[in-house]
């Protein structure tokens, strides 16, 4: 890593990614609650089911941007994301279009 | 498991092994890419929710099957963002790490195309109903 470009860059490359990781966290939370309303207006419990694990799934992601706001600022210096966080993100996010498609088929 | 003491140890999963090959890049770099994976991922999940929306909250646009097509072509194109984002985020970390050229991505004109497509047809949509 660059010193230098640490010294140019205080903290505002960090603080913008977790950032990212809490819009996706509540981005994910609306989606979620639009499943939960969804399966439990047309009484499709599966869908609710999923809306349910949708919401954990934006839990998650909050809970890992906060993690990860930690890790990043008062770390050992930034570090390059997981891999697994990467790609659980990537799937949840599948999960939630599933979830769509199924309620807009059904519905 | 047994392995070598190492400083990456710590980690309990282990990382791909393309995560292994190449040097790693500028920090920057990789947190930048971090974020252009996540607003991909925020795009796919708006438009996600424009479909639900679109379903459930649309109560004077008609017909209803032109209208269910739409939310199934929106919940669609998430899906196809969604993947796409990650196949670019992990093609760009394994160009960063060999110093190589970026590759492209089809995601920007098959969103560009679509959200086109879905903007005419509810236009008419709308414009037949007033």
């Amino acid at each position: 890593m660059n010193p230098d470009a640490q010294a140019r860059d205080p903290g505002l490359q960090p603080e913008r990614t977790a950032l990212a990781w809490s819009r996706t966290g509540l981005a994910m939370l609306v989606n979620a609650l639009l499943a939960l309303r969804t399966g439990w207006t047309s009484h499709q419990a599966p869908i609710t089911v999923l809306g349910f694990v949708l919401l954990l799934a934006s839990g998650a992601i909050i809970f890992y941007a906060a993690w990860r706001r930690r890790h990043l600022l008062h770390g050992q210096g930034p570090v390059a994301p997981s891999a697994h966080a990467i790609a659980a993100v990537a799937a949840a996010t599948l999960l939630a279009c599933a979830v769509e498609l199924a309620s807009v088929i059904t519905g | 498991m047994k392995e070598t003491p190492s400083p990456k140890k710590k980690r309990t999963v282990r990382e791909p092994q393309w995560r292994q090959e190449g040097t790693e890049p500028d920090y920057r770099f990789s947190l930048a890419n971090e974020r252009t994976f996540l607003a991909w991922i925020r795009t796919a999940l708006a438009l996600l929710a424009g479909g639900v929306l679109l379903d459930q909250f649309s109560t004077k646009l008609g017909p209803h099957l032109v209208v269910v097509a739409l939310a199934v072509v929106l919940g669609m194109l998430a899906t196809a963002l969604c993947g796409l984002a990650y196949v670019r985020w992990r093609a760009n970390e394994v160009a960063m790490r060999h110093a190589r050229k970026l590759p492209g991505t089809l995601a920007i004109p098959l969103i560009s195309a679509v959200t086109l497509i879905l903007s005419a047809v509810l236009v008419f949509l709308l414009m037949v109903q007033a």
